[in-house]
């Protein structure tokens, strides 16, 4: 009924490579958007924007870097949370030694640095393989949080060791700092996250895309058909950090306001690999279901029970939003090792033959 | 130049000038080296059976450790908490490799790997959710473990021996001898150990993977029960003790996945090298706190150079 | 040629002087620790031919494809590839002189698409940057679009356009084989290695198998080295013969004299050394 394939043909193989071969899908994301241009910032509260809607966008962002790296290269990390240091503390160094630099500048730059420490530690993922490289990012994970706490010049020696984003404008609107308007920063990080989305999109569907998934699924096929492996890990290493370092910067810049090291450790590199298993590895979509998932669920323990005369602590609140975060993992990967994601193309498979089965 | 003497010459020359202060500061390290080891053990075996890469090992020890304190903090005596601690991770395997395990089968590692963080999560949030997440104070007395110390005197000076770290390390070795003695004696450790050559091999000895599997994840249980009391006692229980036991991994690393002989060699070693490294040359030159990434950095140069590990089968190519 | 060791039937002494040589093999060997998989072994492929190398199990077979696109390096031994001589070079820079090949198990990318594993053979003939590729405009389409026609003609010549989109990881083992050899075809190589192309397949998929290989070899023009254990099918196809046992060579010629050679029969037949 909504989805009909019937009646589409593609007359080349340039039709086919437009972003979505079904049209209802290319409805679909109008839809969305408009939601999110639209809809969102003439309805939503603060409390929703700050809460919801702009960590979502954030931690989506991290998942789809952390994604390609592990759902499309096939190459295990368990560093993101540092990675996504390394790009909030480079972005600040860079607005508080260049106060003139536009924001905008400061952020692209900023997941430089990550890629630079991202490539750096994915170095070894030519001689390491598997479970083996996991050890290379954790003492990525490590050694970072470690500088963050003891290299006092890039907290510019605050008594606090914590980093406080100052005021920056865009426009002649402030973006970051105290004084900024939610609404701005929503729509500067939706922004952000729409480009980069796309920038993923196409280099995963592309030459590069293709090798990295020729070496997630069997190394030594992909360096027998002419893959170089070098460039094939470093590529995914190299985008991979990028994008987790930008989604660091704004994680601080427009969102939390001010960080201290410890904000980067390794629960936050969990967090991150568990939205993009729970949305599908190796899947873009997912990185935001994922997201939104392991977003709005403490906000729903959190409100649902009160709501039904059973109020709970807040602290229970964090107890059982852990353990159910476990048992999802456990229960997806039984279910529907591919996410959330492939539960989505499911629906729509399904959609597209409705209401007539075969 | 004043430099490389403060990075080359300046640490060994203190070696040398407080030899009972270097003894102390190496033993202390063996300690934690024992129980990294402890940890790593419990992986060992469970990869060897199964290939699965357990990142639950670590908070395994925390859920046991906690809920011994916490049975005893209902009332239950301590000598009567610690079998029902084992009844505990009892069921908990059961329940690992039913709801778990026997679901996932035949898949890919990294799925299992996933589901073994999934585990994490999930003990974490049922430990916390049952028993709060304030700290613990370990029940060492309850149990009757000595909390005194003995003074050594080596080369004039002195060395401070904490009996509870003694119980500790005797423990474990008698802990590693009964293991061993079981993998290699009995007929059930003969089919764990060779279930990780060949899974036909062990169903030939009549044993059905699901016991054998459970049996491994209870195994793993009282290891991690033992190194939960151990650490408990001196850095009380926490889930913060979770960071402690990622530790684990990098001494897997470097000893290799598979090997028992290099979980203890691997544990040991990061134990005291990370100890000496920390007082020697992180506090001195690097500002302190190196113990969060030493053992990290160390397995990943091991790793450059032997990508199998200190002890690990070479891993050959084929197509 | 100076002294080279004669082995039984070698019907091809002149072999190496001749102009339309694609590929000489000189006295490889090649061992792993004490196992001896290739022991001083000499043969030639020639511009345009079905070469077949054949022997029982464990003969060293794909230890010689592996020595030949440069998985292994062989102790000792040089080969010529279209005059150029070397004893070792990385696998990607095999391909990139021309040498595809497929698998005795079949390694496809499970997770990817038919079209995205055929794809994935044309990596090397791809060049545009990660710039253009994020845009997904000019250059980087019209490579892709180009590289993807191609594609699509292998897969039209192959008969799998009806899989195009299924990740390989769900087709049956015979399709798997053909979509392997779909994807060593998108390299456009000038030697395609054959590691058992129909090993556990049915009469039916071997007789299309087969008649692929032949049009590849006739209408491509491709050289072809194949590895077979159906002798039906290695006297229809090869032009020429290699015989291997124990890692040496025992024999080598045109499929009817390599056939009724005895040191072959005895060899197959497990008469002891
Ligand atoms: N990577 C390796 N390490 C050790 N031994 C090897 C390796 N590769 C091959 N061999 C050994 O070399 C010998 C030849 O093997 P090869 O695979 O080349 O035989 P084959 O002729 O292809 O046999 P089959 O018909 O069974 O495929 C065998 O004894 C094999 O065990
Ligand atoms: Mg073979």
């Amino acid at each position: 009924m909504f989805y009909r394939i019937a009646g589409q043909y593609k007359t080349s193989y340039g039709a086919d490579y437009a972003l979505f071969p079904i049209k209802q899908d290319a409805w679909l994301l109008a839809l969305i958007l408009v939601f999110a241009f639209v809809v969102f910032p003439l309805t939503a509260s603060d409390f929703m924007f700050r809460a919801l809607l702009i960590p979502v966008l954030i931690y989506a962002l991290a998942a789809l870097g952390l994604n390609i790296l592990t759902g499309y290269a096939g190459q295990l990390s368990l560093g993101t949370g540092a990675f996504m240091g390394v790009g909030a503390y480079a972005c600040y160094k860079l607005i508080t030694i260049f106060p003139e630099m536009n924001i905008i500048g400061a952020i692209v730059l900023s997941g430089f640095f990550s890629a630079a420490a991202g490539v750096a530690f994915g170095l070894p993922s030519l001689r390491i393989k598997g479970f083996y490289l996991a050890i290379a990012t954790l003492a990525a994970q490590f050694f970072l949080l470690w500088l963050f706490q003891k290299w006092a010049w890039l907290y510019n020696y605050n008594a606090s060791g914590a980093i406080q984003v100052p005021n920056t404008q865009l426009f002649g609107v402030t973006i970051t700092g105290a004084q900024a308007p939610v609404l701005a920063q929503y729509f500067f990080v939706l922004i952000t996250v729409c480009i980069l989305t796309a920038f993923a999109i196409n280099i995963t569907r592309g030459r590069i895309g293709r090798t990295w998934k020729a070496v997630r699924d069997m190394d030594i096929a992909a360096e027998l058909v002419g893959i170089n492996l070098m460039k094939a890990k470093l590529s995914a290493f190299f985008v991979s950090s990028y994008i987790v370092g930008i989604a660091g910067a704004l994680f601080v810049f427009l969102w939390r306001g001010a960080a201290e090291a410890d904000l980067f450790d390794i629960q936050l590199s969990f967090r991150v690999l568990f939205i993009a298993i729970i949305g599908g590895l190796g899947s873009i979509l997912g990185n935001y279901l994922g997201a939104l998932l392991i977003v709005a669920l403490p906000v729903i323990i959190g409100t649902v029970p009160a709501a039904v005369g059973l109020p709970i602590s807040s602290a229970m609140v964090e107890h059982l939003n852990t353990m159910i975060i476990g048992a999802l993992i456990i229960g997806f990967l039984i279910l529907e090792p591919h996410g959330l994601a492939r539960l989505w193309a499911l629906m729509r498979e399904k959609l597209i033959i409705w209401p007539f089965p075969h | 130049m004043s430099y490389l003497h403060s990075i080359f010459v300046a640490p060994f020359a203190d070696m040398a000038d407080a030899p009972d202060f270097f003894l102390q500061v190496v033993w202390e390290g063996l300690v934690s080296g024992v129980l990294y080891a402890l940890i790593a053990l419990g992986f060992v075996l469970i990869y060897k059976s199964s290939r699965i890469f357990n990142f639950a090992q670590g908070i395994m020890v925390v859920f046991a450790a906690l809920t011994l304190v916490g049975l005893h903090e209902n009332g239950v005596p301590a000598l009567l908490a610690v079998p029902l601690t084992l009844l505990v991770m009892f069921v908990l395997a059961v329940g690992i490799e039913r709801a778990v395990l026997r679901p996932l089968v035949n898949q890919p590692d990294i799925i299992l790997f996933m589901a073994t963080i999934g585990i994490t999560l999930f003990l974490i949030g049922l430990g916390e959710t049952i028993f709060g997440g304030a700290n613990k104070v370990m029940i060492t007395e309850q149990l009757g473990i000595p909390t005194g110390s003995w003074v050594v005197e080596p080369f004039g000076g002195f060395v401070s021996v904490e009996q509870k770290d003694v119980t500790a390390v005797v423990g474990a070795v008698l802990l590693v001898i009964a293991l061993l003695v079981f993998l290699n004696k009995s007929k059930m450790g003969r089919a764990i150990r060779a279930l990780g050559d060949d899974h036909q091999a062990a169903l030939s000895v009549g044993i059905s993977l699901s016991t054998i599997w459970v049996l491994v994840w209870f195994i793993s249980g009282i290891i991690a029960l033992a190194t939960g009391i151990v650490w408990g006692a001196r850095a009380g229980v926490s889930f913060a003790l979770e960071v402690i036991a990622l530790k684990a991994l990098p001494v897997l690393m470097l000893g290799g996945l598979e090997s028992v002989t290099g979980a203890i060699v691997g544990g040991l070693a990061i134990g005291i090298l990370e100890k000496v490294f920390e007082i020697y040359w992180g506090q001195p030159l690097l500002g302190g706190n190196t113990e969060a990434w030493f053992a990290y950095m160390l397995a990943l140069l091991v790793l450059l150079v032997r990508p199998q590990g200190l002890f690990g089968e070479k891993i050959i190519e084929r197509v | 040629m100076n002294a080279r060791p004669d082995h039984s039937v070698l019907a091809d002494q002149e072999g190496s002087a001749r102009d339309d040589l694609l590929m000489d093999v000189r006295n490889v060997s090649l061992s792993f620790g004490g196992v001896k998989a290739i022991t001083d072994i000499s043969f030639d492929v020639r511009q345009g031919e079905i070469r077949a190398i054949i022997g029982p199990n464990g003969a060293g077979k794909t230890s010689m494809l592996n020595v030949i696109n440069g998985f292994y390096t062989p102790q000792v031994g040089t080969i010529t590839f279209r005059g150029v001589e070397r004893r070792s070079m990385k696998p990607h820079d095999a391909v990139r002189q021309g040498i595809a090949r497929t698998f005795q198990n079949v390694a496809l990318f499970k997770g990817m698409s038919t079209l995205d594993n055929i794809m994935a053979g044309r990596s090397v003939l791809m060049k545009r940057n990660i710039v253009w590729q994020m845009l997904w405009r000019g250059p980087a389409l019209r490579e892709e679009i180009e590289h993807r026609e191609k594609v699509e003609e292998i897969i039209d010549f192959l008969e799998i356009e009806h899989i195009r989109r299924t990740p390989v990881g769900k087709l049956p083992y015979g399709l798997q084989k053909r979509v392997e050899l779909g994807r060593a075809l998108a390299m456009e190589p000038s030697l395609l290695l054959l590691d058992e192309p129909m090993a556990g397949m049915n009469l039916e998929e071997k007789e299309d198998m087969s008649r692929f290989i032949l049009d590849v070899n006739q209408q491509r023009g491709t050289t072809i080295a194949l590895i077979e254990h159906d002798m039906g099918v290695v006297m229809d196809l090869s032009d020429r013969v290699v015989v291997l046992d124990y890692g040496k060579k025992i024999a080598d010629g045109p499929p009817d004299e390599v056939k009724n050679s005895q040191a072959v029969i005895d060899a197959y037949l497990g008469v002891p050394h």
